[in-house]
């Protein structure tokens, strides 16, 4: 049987990663139309891509490093009409407080907040967390964003702080 | 079976909301494909135009008006205009962004590519309005000295085509100027969202 096509290893992709891809929009545009918008933009980068693929990664990897640049060049081109500044981890860490959990009441609340924090990360960070939260581990992360692993589980670490202080209490409620 | 963490928790609510599942078909991506593969034909096609009318503008001068200075303005206009349609060829960007390269590499081409837009606005007399000064200066002396006019009319309309023309370059250098200032914002931006 001979290799894939262009079009069986997008369908491949789309029917395995569509769902996580619809997330990882979410983690880069607020707006409902321009996140509809980004992840045409990513199917279609997703589909052009599969013309080069030439099975030195994971498929996974692969569409992964795909979307989050095509997402990234999305926001560089939304940037340039004026943005808000964008934090690192390292920022959302330090100010956050030891009971801004209670202030989450419901599950669907701390997805929101969370959404609304990946979004004003920047934009390798938000790779890492995006990536951390569909799953992957640290050797899959450092894979797909290109950093030392090392590097990958110092960020693990202070995702998993964030998530620990500001999340935790709505995670709870909604059990 | 040992409880979740929270940590666990969040990242199986993430997982587990709702999505729209979006699908695009093969006839979808190919007429989006062939949009922005028209998008970036008509970008390159608008620049080639101007350079276009130049040659057929003072093509049709070379014949129209007479004097052998106006007639070498006129071939030097045309050869400037070559150069600068050459320029816009080497200069325009057909690369793809790295599809699935990590994203430093992905932020660098993005950042290499507003440095060269940054530095042909910079450098806009040496490669834009330079090449189409000696010939415009030599077609304006040729038509001038052509002018049934008496000497101090020819000098002063002469005097009057160059200053509309220096005011002309001037403010397309001054909005190259600024355009190049603005990319300079952009690239510090970029600089900082790969910290």
């Amino acid at each position: 049987m001979g290799e894939p096509s262009q079009d069986e290893r997008y369908h491949q992709a789309a029917a395995e990663y569509g769902a996580a891809l619809e997330r990882l929009a979410r983690g880069y545009e607020f707006d409902a139309d321009r996140r509809r918008d980004l992840l045409q933009e990513i199917h279609l980068a997703l589909w052009r891509s599969f013309a080069r693929f030439d099975g030195r990664c994971s498929l996974r990897t692969w569409v992964y490093r795909v979307a989050h640049n095509t997402a990234v060049s999305y926001s560089i081109g939304r940037r340039r009409s004026g943005d808000r500044n964008l934090v690192s981890l390292e920022e959302v860490e330090l100010t956050l407080g030891d009971h801004d959990g209670d202030q989450a009441a419901s599950r669907r609340h701390a997805l929101a907040q969370l959404t609304e924090t990946i979004q004003g990360l920047k934009p390798l960070d938000r790779q890492v967390i995006l990536s951390y939260l569909e799953g992957m581990d640290a050797a899959s992360i450092g894979e797909i964003t290109g950093l030392a692993a090392g590097n990958v589980a110092t960020k693990i670490h202070r995702i998993k702080t964030v998530l620990a202080k500001r999340f935790s209490q709505g995670a709870q409620n909604a059990e | 079976m040992p409880s979740e963490t929270p940590q666990d928790q969040i990242r199986n609510a993430w997982q587990q909301q709702p999505v729209e599942n979006v699908a695009m078909s093969l006839e979808d991506l190919r007429r989006r494909a062939g949009k922005f593969q028209r998008r970036i034909w008509w970008r390159n096609a608008r620049e080639y135009v101007a350079v276009a009318v130049v040659v057929v503008v003072f093509g049709y001068y070379i014949k129209a008006i007479p004097g052998p200075l106006a007639r070498a303005g006129s071939l030097l206009t045309i050869a400037g205009a070559l150069y600068v349609a050459y320029q816009l060829h080497r200069r325009a960007s057909s690369e793809d962004a790295p599809a699935a390269a990590a994203f430093e590499d992905c932020l660098n081409f993005h950042r290499h590519g507003l440095e060269r837009q940054r530095d042909a606005l910079r450098s806009v007399w040496s490669w834009y309005l330079g090449p189409l000064v000696p010939g415009l200066a030599v077609f304006i002396a040729g038509t001038a000295i052509a002018e049934p006019l008496a000497v101090r009319y020819r000098l002063l309309s002469g005097a009057l085509m160059f200053a509309i023309v220096g005011v002309v370059f001037w403010l397309v250098a001054k909005l190259n100027q600024i355009g190049a200032r603005k990319l300079q914002s952009q690239i510090d931006a970029l600089s900082v969202l790969g910290q």
